[in-house]
């Protein structure tokens, strides 16, 4: 089994820090991961992705022209990536940074004012430990317990006071009830 | 941090990886100036290096560089340099004379697009200018190509001992998309022997006659004889360091060769083609020199077709071409620069191949 | 009574025969640099790291070890020389083409990052060994085989102050230029070596001396014209004296 994850923001948002949790996350649970950003003129401004393949084999590639989740933190990347999504697949949509809307029939939208309910636990920056709550429930692919593991892994020393907030996002967005803005 | 790295995995950025491999594989000195997509090597070394009480400088070219690992080889020390395509143009000069010098420099070249210029993006453009070169006369590099970051970590290893090992400089060709992804990984210790160098390392000229490290010879007969000699080194790694990945070679009809990170899409591809039960054998060259020619002639007789796939124009091609002899018909298929063809391209790609 | 022999400096190789042409100050130039290693007592603790040109033979005259740098880049070799061996005593010696045009970025670069190493620079107007064409330090006027009518500004801009350079860089410890055309000259030509010597040895920085130097062959000279060339012509530019002296701040 290959999955991969896409998630993508503007600079700020720890876009690269919530894959860099969630490839920790499958790495902790024995799977083969690979973590890869987008880098260059891109980082200047404008959206940031990265990108994060598991698999139970050698990772056969990034880049892939199809994702199965994607979280979208802003409306620019809502555009950028909506088409990405594979067929079947998630995407999860920031609706407190971009629009509610479903242009697509064959994939599955989770919409969450995700920056609102962030900044309402304390502070808009947990928006992407949160997202990844919801990723995790989207997916069913792994524990809290696992990423919350992998951000004490990710965090630096001098950051550490910041984990039970964080821990405490995570579980918030994992609670969510997926579609509850969807109709 | 050498230390506590050894034996647990951690998730690392494959320039991390490359840089964090050379400091336990004892490099002794790095010099060296930024180019994306490699820079986050010479930031990790120059905290790094100096935590540690070795040799770093922030060069003020890339001419400067190589030409500081030059002076800190010819006194025996494990000396690198990383850097990426047009930035290594500028260091032909100097690897041209270390390969006469016989000085084993360590270079990481992280490939990113040319020519000139180009961008930053990931490619496969520099095959040729790692393995012909653009410098003056007859030398080669020893290169050695990873797929993935634990490999970048263990053929840094590797690296470092054949150049030692064969006094050549030696490169380990990564790309702009093995540079920025991370991947788990694992430090061991560096697996190789340390190479006695105390024969010919600069030392000063004390109880014994001067050491003069040198490529001129104002005289055609020792010239003559200096370049056999360093094609003997040539011809023994041929014959001693050959690596290469091979799969499903034994049925094979078409058989697909790819390089470096790219090769993991390409085996994607052919596995899912396999499954579909077409006879598809895959091969990856490790060592781009020593080429595994013997290898890849030995199969020109098996097989009905090559195809090699590559992000550049066609360059490791004409070696694959050189090797098989005209034996079986080889196809290419490629893009000049970006990011490496989807695994759905790529089956596309080798399907029409077949036919 | 001190009595003084006149000797074949310690330093030198036992069957060493100079190569340069008569007249050339080159070999007084490395005779002085054998008089100070003896002085001294590093010649067998000493790398030299040596450049293109001329002044790349000094290794065959030289009993110490030495490694060929590619042209321009023999203070780039030496950094990398003494950084991983800062126990010995590191010097390059280059010609003018080599430190101040082609190498100049490496020069410069190596006094200002104050590497403790040593730095001769022989100054003769001009490439000899590729046959005499335009350098970084040809003069105004100068006839070179490519100024054909003289060195003018519009062509060829101005030649470089090699010594003033360096001595601007503030990891420079000692910077001088000095001639070779008379015997007091000579004395102290060997005085600044010294010095330059001296301050790697001491940790200081990085030494240099520029030398102003005969091409008798290039210049179509007779080693006394040429002498006379370097008094009448070079020396009013190329003004010998201290440019750095951090141990001596009566001389900055």
């Amino acid at each position: 089994m290959e999955k991969n994850f896409v998630i993508a923001g503007f600079g700020g948002q720890g876009v690269l820090l919530a894959g860099e949790v969630l490839a920790n996350a499958f790495m902790i649970d024995n799977k083969n991961v690979t973590w890869y950003p987008s880098y260059g003129a891109e980082m200047r401004g404008g959206t940031v992705n990265c990108e994060v393949v598991m698999s139970d084999d050698e990772v056969s590639s990034v880049n892939k022209r199809e994702t199965d989740f994607i979280i979208v933190l802003n409306q620019a990347s809502f555009d950028k990536f909506e088409n990405k999504v594979k067929k079947g697949g998630y995407l999860i949509v920031n609706t407190s940074l971009a629009e509610k809307k479903q242009n697509r029939a064959d994939i599955h939208y989770v919409f969450a004012p995700i920056s609102e309910m962030a900044e309402k636990l304390g502070n808009v920056k947990m928006a992407n430990m949160l997202a990844l709550g919801l990723l995790l429930k989207a997916s069913g692919l792994l524990s809290v317990d696992i990423l919350e593991k992998a951000l004490d892994m990710v965090l630096p020393p001098h950051r550490k006071n910041l984990l039970p907030l964080n821990k405490n996002a995570m579980e918030i967005g994992y609670k969510y009830d997926l579609f509850a803005l969807n109709c | 941090m050498v230390e506590c790295l050894t034996g647990k995995k951690v998730l690392m950025k494959g320039n991390y990886a490359i840089a964090n491999a050379a400091v336990i594989a004892g490099c002794d000195c790095y010099f060296g100036y930024p180019i994306t997509p490699q820079s986050e090597i010479g930031e990790f070394m120059s905290g790094k290096m100096q935590e540690l009480g070795r040799a770093y400088v922030s060069a003020e070219s890339e001419l400067a560089a190589i030409n500081m690992c030059i002076g800190a080889c010819s006194t025996g020390k494990k000396a690198m340099t990383s850097s990426s395509s047009c930035a290594i143009s500028l260091m032909q000069e100097g690897l041209s004379y270390a390969t006469s010098d016989e000085l084993p420099i360590v270079l990481i070249s992280v490939m990113r697009g040319g020519p000139g210029l180009g961008n930053i993006f990931p490619s496969q453009g520099d095959y040729n200018q790692a393995t012909i070169g653009g410098g003056d006369g007859d030398y080669k590099l020893i290169v050695l190509s990873p797929s993935n970051v634990q490999e970048a970590i263990d053929l840094t290893y590797k690296t470092f001992y054949l150049a030692h090992k064969y006094r050549n400089p030696a490169m380990l060709l990564a790309d702009g998309l093995l540079g920025q992804m991370m991947e788990p990984v694992e430090f061991g210790k560096y697996p190789y022997a340390e190479i006695d160098n105390s024969s010919w390392a600069l030392s000063g000229a004390k109880g014994r006659n001067p050491r003069i490290i040198r490529s001129y010879s104002p005289t055609e007969g020792p010239q003559c004889e200096h370049i056999r000699h360093l094609f003997d080194k040539y011809k023994q790694l041929e014959e001693n360091e050959v690596m290469y990945e091979e799969l499903y070679t034994d049925d094979a009809d078409l058989l697909v060769l790819s390089f470096g990170s790219l090769s993991r899409n390409v085996k994607a591809a052919i596995k899912q083609l396999r499954d579909q039960g077409m006879k598809i054998g895959f091969f990856r060259p490790i060592t781009l020199f020593p080429f595994p020619n013997k290898r890849l002639n030995e199969l020109s007789r098996k097989v009905k077709k090559f195809l090699t796939i590559e992000v550049n124009m066609g360059q490791m091609v004409r070696d694959v071409r050189l090797a098989v002899n005209g034996n079986v018909p080889v196809e290419f298929y490629g893009k000049p620069v970006g990011s490496w063809p989807s695994v759905e391209d790529l089956q596309t790609a080798i399907e029409r191949a077949m036919i | 009574m001190e009595t003084q022999v006149f000797k074949v400096p310690d330093s030198f190789k036992k069957d060493f025969k100079y190569t340069f042409c008569p007249g050339c100050d080159h070999g007084v130039a490395i005779r002085l640099v054998a008089e100070v290693m003896d002085e001294l007592g590093i010649r067998e603790n000493t790398i030299a790291a040596t450049s293109i040109g001329c002044s790349v033979t000094i290794y065959d005259f030289l009993n110490i070890d030495a490694i060929e740098a590619p042209h321009g880049r023999a203070l780039a070799v030496a950094t990398g020389v003494k950084r991983a061996t800062p126990d010995k005593f590191v010097f390059t010696y280059q010609g003018d083409g080599d430190f101040a045009s082609i190498g100049l970025a490496e020069s410069l670069h190596s006094a200002l990052r104050g590497e403790c190493l040593s730095s001769i620079c022989i100054n003769n107007t001009t490439y000899g060994m590729t046959g005499g064409q335009l350098g970084p330090t040809t003069l105004l006027g100068q006839v070179t085989t490519t100024s054909p009518t003289g060195r003018n500004v519009e062509y060829y801009g101005y030649p470089i102050k090699i010594a003033e350079h360096v001595a601007l860089c503030d990891g420079t410890a000692f910077s001088a230029r000095v001639s070779l055309d008379t015997i007091a000259n000579i004395r102290k030509a060997k005085q600044a070596i010294k010095k330059a010597f001296e301050v790697q040895l001491n940790g200081l920085g990085f030494g240099f001396v520029e030398i102003l130097s005969t091409c008798p062959t290039n210049w179509r000279m007779s080693p006394e014209k040429a002498h006379e060339r370097v008094r009448n012509e070079m020396m009013p530019i190329f003004v010998p004296g201290i440019y750095k002296d951090i141990t001596s701040k009566g001389n900055n």
